[in-house]
């Protein structure tokens, strides 16, 4: 729009300030007015340059506009008004300005500035009035500041070069001139025109230098200077988020979640390098100029190079900084751990130039090194990168690209032989571990462009090398150490003396590590659990771990690392989504996990990780006994072992905890806080491959579940897991045993009392205590869903857990071999897979089954479980009964009760089952 | 193609060396300028001072206060009127600005009286001072040139087209201020305003007798370095090491007269009074191991807010606590150099009082810049020709 237009449809205060603008000035606003378009379009400031023919004619243009305005008004009373007010200000404004219309054109000049200026001035008060549309994504002031200070500079600069051109124009007409009117080598005396003419040339010399000093050094120098002393601001700026972006990165490499995308630097930083490249140019022509003609004390003589050398250092400096790695070595199997790199392996590494401007015809080669300057320390371990270690950087032409060097497919070899090799490192052994040894992988860039020649360079994050994956864990651990800690990206030397980390850092960088592995961090109670497992009983946000105590000693046995790291390997491979979703505790102490537990109702679990073993999980539950205090019961952790073969929520759906009377149930009943475990652990259930009815089944069904058995004087229960053959699972109504209505409370206290159905039903937890009446269990099996039931009699085949339809009125009820139990009561997290085939027998009698063999039972033995290693007889000799190839398995009347009691003399440990109700109160 | 050679080139130099006299000369130099329109400023601000000058001079109705014509003030960009480099001025022209920002200083400049004879005029330094405050602040431009006020300098033994040293010019300006000022009242104002007392003490390790002596000082001169030639980190470091006692021992020793011999001495300096406009000059030129001096560029960030209580200890003062209490200061303005120590520009960052605004000065180019622009003249020890704060000045703030 046109600046008068503009003007106008300012707001009453800005225009307040137009009014007072042509109250007093010499040119009337009438004529601003009615000429408006044809001033706004003349070259003012041109003309206001002292011999200016421009500005003669430019005043003569505008009377005789001013002229034609004037006739062709009609005779109307609004225009007769209009009409006077012209002819007075062409009478004027010729009266004024006759003699010097240089002077006339420096006025319009002015005032245009002013209007400008105040244009300028209400824009911005609008801007901060009315907030950016909503659409545009939002900004930071820091980012708003350096968009606006870009535009700023180029505004500026473009300011600049304007002037120039005009300089050069100024100084082209002198050339002229002086070509042709200063002859020297000709004989001038008697020529009086000659004369005139080198006095005009003095002239016109006086004037330059005028101009040279007033407005060349003036407008384009100070215009350099103050575009040079801004730019060092927008560098600091950009500096600053660069550094940002660094820090960004570096926590990002430990698993943060945040955001190292280079394209919005990229741009700021491609924007300030034209601008200064642009500069550059300007000042070399600028120097081209002053080359034509010089004179003694020229100003431009001291100014010109001191600018040049300020502005190649800001350059070169920009550039320096503007070369980055964005990419830190890692190997493509290895994403989540960047900076940890096995010889041998392939691995990548990327760097980019944020300014993107460069020469076509210039090809710029990167080149890498490892270890350009290694630390002088014995046995540090010297590699050569395989594969090429240079590559031309390629140039995207689409802007999201940019200058990328791109190294993909590298390997690590060491250096054999000179002593400094892996073999030697026996005699020469360096004081640093293998994990503790830092590498650094530095880029070279030769750049070239306008005739600014540097060799840029960049450094990765130090980055440790390995020649086995068992030494990975450790690895990370030293560069999770190091990228926390290390106030110099670069310190090759830095694990010489590790410092201590402060417990904050250390807990937001653990926290981390859960982000990138599960998707979820730790949260405050987590980390209070840490702390305090590492601190003692106070941590305080003072309080620092040293190095050794994070990665080297621990009072299991593992360091304190290991541990952690044992449970994210877990996480990762086997709990994922548990996590993620919140429905692991996992760090909880115990005595937090009693406090927790003490005020929920029986049957109330959490999960959590064991803490005296490495990637152990537990489940641990609260029961309300009748009176006394509560109990807490927790399961030998099971490690990535067991959750191989079966996940965890499985494990819980069909965990079953048998009491000394054999009465099966499932103690965990709801997911702390208050949840039900269905309905917490439902989504993540397993699909049991449903049966077709229809079909003749070769085989039953097989579904291995965790069991445990109590032990009444035992501090708790062991535990084993079973496969379940199941016939059918439709009418498998385990489920709904889950569901039972379970209501602690208002359950009949009829615990101590031999089971009839019905006190069994509301609460399992009450059975369990009860006082073990084995025969009369067979009772169970009728009235009551999903009831594991343990049958004595009825079933021939010990050790086989099978869950049958009973019968129309029992669904789902699971009788139970009680010989089953029995070998295995004193076992202590033992498995035994119990092949489908095995021969059971069941009272309902669902047909004829195929007996098929019994495989061996798989035994294992939990890590320092030593009740298990002493039972082990027992359970052979209980897998000998199991032995399927005899399909006419003993009666359980006669082998069963004989192999429990065996069981119990043969291993003193165990107390002799006996019941004494008080242990139940 | 270009005038280059040796025969064409002797008329060229010729005509530019007369132009060189010439612009010694006064009356060239008024003949130059009757064609722009600062002589027709001039000549109107000797009759009318600014309305500016009107505000701001509400109780000083003095000498040359005179009748007022002109309403309309001109709407220049931020208020602020830059100052052509007339030939290596820069120095010069930030110091200027600096002076003219000070609305205190402004305040003692109008009320000086004007000499009575041309020539004297034309000599009296403060007198053609507050002409170019004049012309600056009634102007239509965007610039002036400080030509009379050099020509009045170059009478006064200060030479022009040369590169100069921020602080040396500025006590050179200011003594030429003091001396030519005839109102001995106005002189005191003027040294009240920038004038830092201090107590020097000298005490004999042998036998604890002390003298002192009080003495006034324009600058705070501080050392980039501490006595061990380590970089210090801050101002207020700078300054602490300033008022740090120094033991005077080996062949620093001097004669004490109440033993008779060269004892080891302790040589402190106690802060007595702050001035309004306190001026910090930041030795960022010395000399390294070899003669040669070389300019220190790392960064020595300064505060906008700068407390001398919080950064003095008890010994280290000399004052009342009513003076004390004072000594709560804030920054004004930064006198910045860029380059080396040969040669190189300077430019002025000021806070305007009035607006709070920070301002740049870059001779005839004024922007309003931000404080994040001063930041970026606490130097940067990779940048060797960036732009280094050198004078300091901050201003006292206003007692609550």
């Amino acid at each position: 729009m046109a600046q008068w237009q503009e003007m106008q449809q300012l707001p009453p205060t800005h225009l307040e300030r137009v009014h007072q603008l042509y109250t007093n000035a010499a040119l009337p606003m009438t004529v601003r007015q009615s000429l408006a378009d044809w001033i706004e379009d003349q070259d003012w400031q041109q003309a206001a340059e002292p011999f200016s023919s421009h500005a003669r004619m430019l005043f003569h243009s505008l009377l005789t506009l001013l002229g034609e305005q004037q006739g062709s008004l009609g005779p109307g009373d609004e225009d007769f008004m209009l009409k006077h007010n012209l002819r007075k200000a062409r009478i004027d404004l010729q009266a004024a300005f006759e003699e010097h219309p240089e002077n006339f054109a420096n006025l319009v000049a002015n005032l245009l500035q002013e209007e400008r200026c105040i244009l300028r001035r209400a824009q911005a008060k609008g801007q901060v009035e009315t907030p950016p549309a909503p659409s545009t994504a939002p900004q930071n002031s820091q980012e708003q500041e350096i968009q606006q200070r870009l535009a700023e500079f180029r505004t500026a600069l473009q300011e600049a070069e304007r002037a120039f051109r005009h300089m050069e124009d100024l100084q082209d007409t002198f050339d002229f001139s002086y070509k042709m009117y200063y002859m020297p080598g000709q004989d001038h005396s008697h020529d009086p025109q000659y004369a005139q003419h080198v006095q005009a040339l003095q002239a016109k010399l006086q004037s330059l230098d005028r101009q040279r000093r007033i407005l060349s050094l003036q407008e384009v120098v100070a215009q350099i200077q103050q575009l040079l002393g801004r730019s060092e601001t927008l560098r600091d700026f950009l500096q600053q988020e660069l550094s940002a972006w660094r820090e960004r990165q570096q926590r990002s490499c430990l698993g943060a979640p945040t955001d190292t995308c280079l394209l919005q630097l990229q741009g700021w930083f491609t924007a300030l390098g034209e601008g200064l490249f642009q500069l550059l140019q300007l000042l070399r022509a600028v120097g081209e100029l002053r080359q034509k003609v010089t004179y003694e004390q020229d100003p431009l003589q001291s100014e010109l190079p001191l600018l040049e050398k300020r502005l190649l250092e800001q350059l070169t400096c920009l550039l320096q900084s503007a070369f980055v790695v964005e990419q830190q070595p890692c190997m493509p199997n290895t994403p989540k751990r960047p900076l940890v790199l096995r010889t041998a392996n392939k691995f990548c590494t990327r760097a980019r130039l944020l300014v993107r401007l460069h020469d076509r015809n210039h090809r710029m080669e990167a080149n890498i090194h490892i270890d350009r300057d290694p630390p002088k320390t014995r046995g540090f371990r010297k590699f050569n990168i395989l594969t090429s270690s240079s590559k031309t950087v390629l140039v995207g032409d689409s802007p999201r690209e940019g200058l990328v060097c791109d190294f993909q497919y590298l390997t690590l070899k060491e250096q054999k032989g000179g002593g400094s090799g892996k073999g030697s490192r026996g005699t020469n052994e360096g004081p640093l571990a293998v994990t503790e040894e830092l590498h650094l992988i530095t880029f070279t860039l030769a750049y070239a462009y306008c005739g600014l020649e540097l060799k840029l360079e960049t450094s990765t994050l130090p980055f440790v090398i390995i020649s086995n994956n068992n030494q990975l864990s450790s690895a990370w651990a030293s560069v999770l150490w190091f990228n926390m800690l290390s106030p110099n990206p670069k310190d090759q030397q830095f694990f010489s003396t590790p410092p201590p980390a402060p417990w904050p850092r250390l807990a937001e960088v653990l926290s981390w590590q859960f982000q990138s592995t599960a998707e979820r961090g730790l949260s405050r109670e987590h980390l209070h659990m840490l702390a305090e497992k590492l601190f003692g009983s106070k941590p305080s946000p003072e309080s620092a771990l040293p190095w050794t105590k994070f990665s080297k000693d621990g009072a299991a046995g593992f360091s304190f690392w290991a541990w952690l790291d044992g449970i994210l390997a877990l996480l990762h491979d086997h709990l994922k989504q548990l996590w993620k979703d919140g429905l692991i505790l996992g760090f909880v102490s115990r005595k937090q996990e009693r406090k927790l537990l003490k005020v929920k109702r029986s049957g109330t679990f959490l999960i959590r990780f064991s803490e005296s073993m490495l990637g152990g999980v537990t489940c641990t539950w609260v029961e309300h006994p009748e009176s006394g205090p509560p109990a807490f019961r927790a399961v030998v952790p099971y490690t990535a072992a067991e959750l191989a073969s079966l996940a965890l929520p499985d494990i819980i759906r069909d965990y079953q905890l048998l009491a000394e009377e054999n009465i099966p149930e499932n103690p965990l009943l709801f997911l702390y806080p208050d949840i039900a475990r269905d309905e917490a652990f439902g989504p993540y259930y397993s699909q049991r491959h449903e049966g077709i009815l229809t079909k003749k089944k070769e085989y039953l069904n097989q579904r291995l579940i965790r069991v445990s058995s109590r032990q009444p004087h035992e501090t708790w229960q062991t535990e084993e897991e079973l496969v379940v053959a199941t016939e059918d699972l439709e009418t498998l109504q385990l489920k709904s045993g889950g569901q039972q209505p379970v209501s602690p409370g208002t359950v009949p206290g009829g615990g101590r009392t031999p089971r009839t159905p019905q006190a069994v039903s509301p609460g399992l937890q009450q059975v369990v205590a009860a006082v073990p009446v084995l025969p009369s269990l067979q009772q169970l099996g009728s009235g009551d869903l999903g009831v594991l039931q343990t049958g004595m009699g009825d079933l021939g085949p010990p050790v086989v857990l099978q869950l049958l339809q009973v019968g129309p009125g029992a669904q789902g009820v699971l009788p139970m071999g009680s010989s089953a139990i029995g070998p295995l009561l004193g076992s202590d997290a033992a498995e035994l897979l119990l092949d489908n085939g095995a021969v059971g027998l069941q009272p309902s009698g669902l047909g004829e089954l195929e007996g098929l063999p019994l495989q061996e039972p798989a035994l294992e033995v939990g890590a320092g479980q030593l009740e298990a290693v002493e039972l082990l007889p027992t359970l052979d000799d209980s897998a000998v009964l199991l032995d399927s190839s005899d399909p006419f398995l003993p009666q359980p009347e006669d082998a069963a009760l004989p192999a429990t009691a065996s069981l119990f003399t043969a291993d003193g440990d165990f107390p002799a089952l006996h019941i004494d109700a008080s242990d139940f109160q | 193609m270009r005038p280059r050679g040796k025969a064409e080139g002797r008329l060229w130099l010729r005509a530019l060396e007369i132009l060189q006299e010439l612009s010694f000369c006064d009356c060239t130099i008024l003949s130059m300028s009757q064609r722009g329109e600062h002589q027709e400023s001039k000549k109107k601000l000797e009759i009318s001072p600014s309305e500016t000058m009107k505000a701001e001079e509400e109780s000083y109705k003095e000498e040359n206060k005179e009748p007022k014509s002109e309403d309309w003030r001109p709407p220049s960009v931020f208020g602020a009127v830059g100052l052509y480099n007339i030939g290596q001025t820069c120095c010069l022209n930030s110091l200027l600005q600096v002076f003219f920002m000070n609305i205190h200083f402004t305040k003692i400049l109008r009320r000086i009286s004007v000499p009575v004879c041309g020539t004297q005029k034309k000599k009296n330094v403060p007198y053609q001072m507050l002409l170019l405050l004049e012309k600056m602040q009634c102007g239509k431009q965007k610039a002036v040139s400080p030509k009379e006020l050099a020509i009045c300098l170059v009478a006064h033994g200060v030479t022009m087209f040369v590169q100069y040293d921020a602080a040396q010019l500025f006590l050179t300006l200011w003594n030429l201020l003091k001396k030519q000022m005839k109102n001995p009242e106005l002189v005191e104002k003027l040294s009240d305003l920038y004038t830092i007392s201090v107590q020097e003490h000298l005490t004999c390790q042998t036998c604890s007798s002390e003298t002192k002596r009080n003495s006034s000082m324009l600058t705070l001169p501080v050392s980039l370095l501490d006595s061990d030639s380590h970089m210090l980190k801050t101002l207020e470091e700078c300054l602490q090491c300033f008022f740090r006692p120094e033991e005077l021992t080996g062949h620093n020793m001097c004669f004490c007269e109440h033993c008779g011999k060269k004892t080891p001495f302790q040589q402190s300096v106690k802060l007595v009074h702050l001035p309004q406009t306190l001026t910090i000059h930041l030795k960022r030129f010395c000399f390294g191991r070899s003669a040669y001096i070389h300019k220190i560029s790392s960064c020595l960030p300064f505060p906008q807010d700068l407390d001398f209580n919080a950064v003095l200890t008890e010994q280290q003062c000399q004052a009342y606590d009513n003076e004390k209490a004072a000594w709560q200061y804030e920054l004004f303005a930064v006198v910045a150099h860029s380059g080396s120590t040969s040669y190189g520009h300077y430019c002025a960052y000021i806070r305007s009082l009035t607006e709070c605004k920070w301002y740049c000065f870059n001779d005839s180019l004024v922007e309003q810049v931000s404080w994040d622009d001063v930041k970026s003249t606490y130097g940067h020890s990779d940048l060797s020709w960036g732009q280094t704060a050198y004078l300091l000045f901050y201003m006292r703030k206003h007692r609550q």
